[in-house]
């Protein structure tokens, strides 16, 4: 049961009148029951790992109430992250080793493992980490209620695919139990229908374009594979935080408030500005888990490119076992580093160009190039191989300008996208200043009702949805 | 005060709610491609003044292809209307006749029974169900006729037609908006030429027991309806030469005289001599008859209601019957080429 399927929108107003009708005793069970029922839904087979990580990330948080054990907390997070390695990375890792052992001159075949991989273990186990390692900064005490603790690990809207929720933010509102409000169910449901829209009507087409040029870039030319590579930008922004939008706005409308996942990052001026847009919920979970006790940038600047390149290739490995996102996050990391090292130089030639620091021109230089920059990584991210993002940028470079051929769209589905994403850009430039929602909700009745009945009505019409499509799940469901 | 508010806003989702339903529905009728022949006409069906039909015709291209109201109406002076739908199964033909008996109260139904040895779903249960107006007996034929992954789109058009917005015109537009007419086809779909070959087909369809079983129930309470509403029914096997087996026939014909005994059933799929049909000339393809064939063939049927079953015409108004007589006009300029 994904967000955007039939079963999803006879379960959520349920759930939703449910919550908003139930006496305040039974409201949280109501949630957990709700919340496990959907993930069920996404296999019965993988509730078992939910309820691992809830009964021992709520043991951990119990025994670390008698005192500051820290073998408790590097339990939690061997086992959290040797079950991660289990499911995601074993057969990567095999494969490696084979590579490795064949470079020697020894030849052993890697086994595979067939493997399942739990739906949003990837989210929940870092919650469940983060929970643990809160309650011994003492950021948070230990939850109690074994119930309320399994609600916050299994908070449907967030389960599958985020926002990673931190248990400082989550946990007090699961206590207080906030009630579903009038402007809370309209801003929520707004914001669902934005996600959907993208998802539907800009991801989901751009996709089509992506998948058809990128599984044979060499059959395209340079400006199609161009094209291609900054399709993928879009769609991959387009899809997550379509993703994130509904998460956030469904739970709006029973009254949570997530984390927030992304903040315009294609206006970002700088890589490092660009992470702090993109992504959050993992970004800061990096930052306060991993970047700040391997020593953040408290110990040097070589130490502090270090760690950022530490982090961004554990950033490129979480979001899958492959060579491919692991060039993609040190990639990142790079970027960082040269960031950082060149900010002198750069500045110094804005200065001696006559460039003022704010200047409009600067300021869409350099979100032009931190685009640029992004897109370039993203092509490592959406090969299957190293090989076929080296073809990518072969492609870039060699080859004629243009090859009259499909790239799957045609000129109306190109019209619609580039339509869409010009609404998009739009509000992310308003974004900047008051969310969305709260500048949709501050519009008298009339705009207010044709601007979601628009919304709804273009991604009714132009969505890809439907018999003879073959649907897109969430980039972000497989990690 | 809180009441009051709380109500207001209930009122205003409630409202919203409904419009945003009306502007999908909108949205599909508009994008819904139009259909004007090959059975499922229901919205010209609709145009139809209330209560003006004699005789309504189900079945499946064995009904649309042979079954000619206008001809039919110009040998004996009743008014009918074909609801067929490609590959009618019986469920859906019960469904159709509910929903065809909200505007219509005729003397006779008669249904084309080969789709009692049809499977549970045949190919065009989409093109089939789609096009009925919405009501309970479409929502009753969807979760009992149609195919669970097709329901979703049945009861939303725009699940299956939202893409064709790339070749909509204005002038489709207009015409999706408009207030359907009545057609002078009357639901019949007239089909023009002859089979190169023709061969005699007496085939025993391969439907399993339980399946027939369940089709005959379908039958029988579309037959149980007619019943209950005083209208007469009639099982007429078309002249066919694909041919179901002798012994489904007669399987058919007991079950039903055993269940059913108040309904009239005719097999005539063998009788083109006595009907004054020639195979070569009247035969589309093994199965259906053409265009002349169906006139011919409609002086047969037309005998057949007002002499076996006893029909008499309905008492038409004048606008009525210069709206028939102008359907009959149009038929025979269409025969003329004119």
């Amino acid at each position: 049961m994904t967000f955007l399927s039939a079963p999803f929108f006879l379960f959520f107003p349920v759930v939703v009148l449910g919550y908003h009708l139930l006496p305040r005793g039974y409201k949280a069970p109501w949630l957990l029951l709700a919340s496990w029922f959907f993930y069920l839904c996404a296999g019965p087979e993988y509730a078992p790992f939910l309820l691992f990580a809830i009964l021992l990330s709520y043991g951990a948080g119990r025994l670390l109430e008698g005192g500051r054990r820290r073998w408790a907390v590097a339990g939690t997070i061997v086992l959290c992250a040797g079950l991660l390695f289990v499911f995601k990375y074993l057969n990567f890792a095999c494969s490696l080793a084979a590579g490795a052992l064949a470079a020697l001159g020894l030849s052993v075949s890697a086994p595979v493992f067939h493997l399942l991989l739990p739906a949003g273990i990837s989210f929940y186990l870092f919650e469940a980490m983060g929970y643990v390692i809160d309650v011994y900064r003492g950021k948070v005490p230990a939850q109690r209620s074994l119930l309320r603790h399994a609600l916050f690990l299994s908070f449907f809207p967030q389960l599958l695919s985020g926002p990673i929720a931190r248990a400082p933010q989550l946990i007090p509102q699961l206590e207080k139990l906030p009630p579903v409000t009038w402007d809370g169910l309209r801003e929520g449901l707004f914001r669902f229908l934005w996600g959907a829209f993208k998802k539907m009507v800009l991801a989901d087409r751009l996709a089509i374009l992506v998948q058809t040029v990128f599984a044979a870039p060499g059959d395209f030319g340079r400006l199609q594979v161009a094209l291609a590579a900054v399709a993928f930008s879009l769609q991959i922004y387009c899809d997550f935080s379509a993703y994130s939008d509904m998460a956030i706005g469904a739970a709006r409308a029973m009254g949570f408030t997530l984390t927030e996942n992304f903040r315009a990052p294609y206006l970002a001026r700088t890589i490092q500005e660009f992470w702090r847009r993109w992504h959050i919920s993992l970004s800061t979970w990096f930052r306060d888990y991993l970047y700040f006790p391997l020593g953040g940038s408290r110990r040097g600047k070589v130490r502090t490119w270090v760690n950022v390149l530490i982090v961004f290739a554990i950033s490129g490995l979480w979001h899958g076992a492959g060579l491919t996102y692991l060039a993609w996050g040190l990639l990142n990391g790079a970027y960082q580093v040269a960031g950082s090292i060149t900010a002198p130089v750069r500045k110094r030639l804005r200065g001696a160009v006559g460039l003022k620091e704010d200047s409009f021109l600067t300021v869409w230089l350099q979100r032009g190039i931190t685009f640029v920059l992004a897109t370039g990584a993203w092509v490592f991210f959406q090969a299957s191989s190293l090989d076929l993002a080296g073809q990518m940028y072969a492609g870039l470079f060699a080859g004629p300008a243009w090859v009259f051929t499909s790239m799957g769209l045609d000129r109306w589905d190109l019209l619609v996208a580039a339509a869409g994403l010009l609404l998009l850009f739009w509000v992310d430039l308003l974004e900047e200043k008051k969310p969305l929602p709260e500048r949709w909700r501050a519009l008298p009745l009339p705009a207010r009702w044709a601007a979601a009945l628009a919304l709804l009505l273009a991604a009714a019409v132009f969505g890809c949805y439907g018999p003879g499509y073959d649907a897109q799940s969430f980039i972000y469901f497989q990690y | 005060m809180a009441k009051h508010r709380m109500l207001r806003r209930v009122c205003a989702a409630v409202l919203f709610l409904a419009l945003a339903a009306a502007l999908l529905a909108l949205a599909g009728q508009v994008l819904r491609p139009p259909q004007v022949s090959y059975g499922s006409t229901w919205r010209a069906y609709r145009a139809e003044p209330e209560d003006t039909i004699d005789v309504l015709y189900f079945g499946s291209s064995y009904a649309y292809c042979d079954f000619d109201p206008v001809e039919i109406y110009r040998h004996s002076g009743l008014t009918g209307y074909v609801m067929g739908g490609s590959e009618q199964t019986m469920a859906i033909t019960y469904w159709y006749l509910r929903e065809a008996l909200e505007t219509q109260s005729p003397q006779a139904v008669v249904i084309e029974p080969t789709g009692v040895f049809f499977e549970k779903y045949q190919q065009y249960t989409q093109t089939n169900l789609v096009y009925m107006p919405v009501s309970l007996n479409k929502l009753g034929a969807v979760f009992t006729a149609a195919e669970p992954e097709l329901r979703l789109g049945l009861l939303c058009d725009l699940w299956f037609y939202h893409n064709r917005w790339k070749e909509l015109t204005w002038e489709a537009v207009q015409e999706a908006l408009a207030p359907a007419e009545p057609d002078t086809r009357k639901g019949f779909t007239g089909v023009v030429g002859t089979a190169a070959e023709l061969t005699l087909t007496r085939n025993p369809r391969p439907v399993s027991e339980a399946q027939y079983e369940e089709n005959l129930q379908w039958l029988l309470r579309a037959l149980a309806l007619c019943e209950e509403r005083g209208i007469k029914a009639v099982l007429l096997v078309n002249p066919t030469y694909s041919q179901c087996s002798p012994e489904q026939y007669r399987q058919l014909e007991g079950d039903v005289a055993q269940a059913a005994p108040e309904a009239r059933f005719y097999n005539w799929a063998d009788g083109f001599e006595a009907l004054g049909l020639i195979p070569a000339e009247h035969l589309y393809d093994g199965g259906h008859l053409n265009r002349a064939g169906a006139a011919v063939y409609a002086g047969s049927v037309a005998a057949l209601l007002t002499e076996d079953v006893g029909l008499a015409p309905m008492e038409q108004t004048a606008e009525h019957a210069a709206a028939w007589q102008a359907a009959v006009a149009d038929r025979d300029r269409a025969q003329t080429g004119e």
